[in-house]
């Protein structure tokens, strides 16, 4: 029997993953992810795991690539997108993504800025990114974004001088920091073990 | 990664890889083969072989394999990947020597 769910978690990656794995633990097993649907259907507890990982950065052809390369691994891809919009035409630019990717348009990249990745739980662990200068390397393509916008609602509260635009630079602040201090531990971390 | 080429030194995640790719081998087989070999100690991640393997790509030390338009691809390692596996190996054996002397006199 099949489940639907209606959830959105923007840009709170790890939380998405986390839910997924719980969704696993009590039986149910992703079968399509939408806008904010996620329909399960049921399976044994903890069959499958599950990492969503972050490709908004990518282009089309490259986004198209990784998600082939992980469905030859045996995994099974979906694309989820991490803004809520439902506009059919829409274009934005992304001068932090990588070159073809800078302009992100409904029919490219734009509501396919997530992977959910599952996997067969053979009892070993499931991570995407696994050495330290890998992970600095995820981390950073997230940060990215948060920093473009956090520098761009702010200096544009600068420019009109009208404060409560600054707001919207303060939330992306919020996962700027977060970011930063995974970053700051996993150089930490890689200058110890080298 | 941080390969020092001029050095000859290559991250272990990059020699692995490279040995690996002495007989052909897609990306399953390739995790599937650092793990085997280093018991279980190096396991990769798919998205961190997805980037090893652009890299490498990029330096010319390894190809795709057989059908490339095709899925499933494999790869196969270059001359030049060869080239510097035996720069690596002699590195290594050169390290292991010194370490030997000096090692086995305390």
């Amino acid at each position: 029997m099949r489940k639907k769910f209606y959830r959105f978690y923007g840009g709170l990656i790890t939380a998405q993953a986390r839910w997924l794995n719980r969704m696993s633990e009590n039986g149910l097993r992703l079968v399509r992810a939408e806008t904010l649907l996620y329909e399960f259907e049921e399976c044994e507890p903890g069959k499958y795991l599950y990492q969503v990982e972050f490709i908004g950065q990518k282009s089309m052809e490259g986004a198209k690539e990784y998600h082939d390369f992980l469905e030859d691994m045996g995994y099974r891809v979906f694309f989820k997108n991490i803004n809520l919009n439902y506009s059919a035409g829409k274009a934005v630019w992304r001068p932090w993504a990588d070159k073809g990717g800078r302009i992100a348009t409904s029919s490219t990249t734009f509501n396919r800025e997530l992977l959910i990745v599952e996997k067969e739980n053979d009892k070993t662990p499931f991570s995407l990114h696994t050495t330290l200068e890998d992970q600095r390397n995820y981390y950073k393509t997230l940060r990215r974004p948060m920093l473009f916008a956090f520098v761009f609602w702010m200096a544009f509260a600068l420019v009109m001088r009208t404060w409560w635009v600054g707001i919207f630079g303060v939330l992306f602040l919020i996962p700027l920091i977060f970011y930063q201090i995974e970053l700051t531990r996993l150089t930490k971390q890689a200058k110890l073990s080298e | 990664m941080r390969d020092n080429v001029k050095g000859g030194a290559l991250t272990e995640v990059t020699f692995y890889i490279l040995l690996a790719l002495y007989s052909p081998r897609h990306g399953y087989d390739i995790i599937r083969f650092i793990g085997e070999k280093t018991g279980g100690r190096l396991m990769l991640g798919a998205g961190t072989l997805y980037g090893a393997l652009k890299t490498l790509q990029e330096k010319g030390w390894i190809v795709p394999y057989g059908e490339v338009g095709g899925r499933k691809r494999e790869y196969t390692i270059t001359a030049s990947g060869r080239e510097v596996c035996k720069k690596e190996l002699a590195r290594l054996r050169e390290l292991v020597s010194v370490a030997e002397q000096i090692m086995e006199k305390t």
